[in-house]
């Protein structure tokens, strides 16, 4: 089967998580990326880079999450999951709320043009992109992309 | 002459040794072998093994998990004839075929992975 084959798409269940999951962890990690060089650079056009990075960022882990939720309920019947997909699944949620967390925080300085971004996004934007590394490698272990498969 | 005799009988022991070896791991102990392995499938790197098992009416068969990560075991036919939950490493399911045909299965976590139980 392939993910970008129409049938797979649509009857596969799960295979949308799997091409979905690549957009947050590519856009959040890009746009912090930016968030740090826009700082140190003192650069407002990298700001608003970083600022629309993270903003489909955060939008696309809405699919991502009702995805996966849906690879759990109808693959697996909603089995009480244990191990790496236990993990992978806490993790995922405590990615998705640390992306939008980090999205309100940029959220709240670009409706006031006259407010700066606070110093403090910075260490929470560090540790989010690590959480979402880290949930990245999971889904990869857990596909066989990272693994030995 | 008792030299000679005594290399013939030398001879004659390694023969009846050789052949009672390659027999025993060829003949014998394969075929127990086989018997053991017909009804179990290895969870192994991404892949069932072996990928098509055929096996008799009323025979059971075991998946175990060998893989570092989770799998499971879901029968593709129409009818769903058999679905194992989430097998850990080392974990092991099984299915008694009852009836005889051919039944496909996969893992729904990793869709690529694919087998099947030929029921004769």
């Amino acid at each position: 089967m392939h993910p970008f084959d129409i049938k797979t798409v649509l009857f596969a269940k799960h295979a949308q998580h799997v091409v979905l999951i690549h957009f947050p962890i590519a856009l959040f990690i890009i746009g912090v990326f930016f968030d740090f060089l826009a700082q140190w650079k003192k650069q407002p056009l990298l700001a608003a880079v970083a600022y629309y990075d993270l903003l489909v960022a955060a939008i696309s882990t809405i699919p991502v999450v009702v995805t996966g939720i849906f690879a759990w309920q109808w693959e697996l019947e909603g089995q009480r999951l244990k191990g790496v997909l236990l993990m992978l699944l806490a993790m995922g949620c405590l990615s998705s709320v640390l992306i939008w967390v980090v999205l309100l925080i940029h959220r709240k300085t670009q409706r006031k043009p006259e407010d700066v971004l606070p110093e403090y996004r910075l260490p929470i934007e560090a540790v989010a992109a690590a959480f979402v590394v880290v949930t990245g490698h999971l889904g990869g272990f857990l596909s066989g992309v990272n693994g030995p498969g | 002459m008792k030299r000679s005799v005594f290399v013939l009988v030398a001879l004659t022991l390694l023969a009846i040794g050789l052949v009672a070896s390659v027999e025993g791991r060829g003949g014998f102990a394969l075929s127990s072998q086989d018997k053991a392995s017909m009804t179990e499938v290895k969870i192994d790197n991404f892949s069932f093994g072996p990928a098509a098992l055929t096996v008799g009416v009323g025979s059971s068969v075991t998946w175990i998990n060998r893989d570092d990560i989770p799998h499971t075991v879901v029968s593709t036919d129409d009818a769903k004839t058999f679905k194992s939950k989430v097998l850990d490493t080392d974990e092991k399911f099984s299915f008694t075929f009852t009836k005889a045909g051919t039944f496909p299965y996969f893992c729904s976590i990793h869709p690529k992975m694919t087998g099947k139980v030929i029921v004769q």
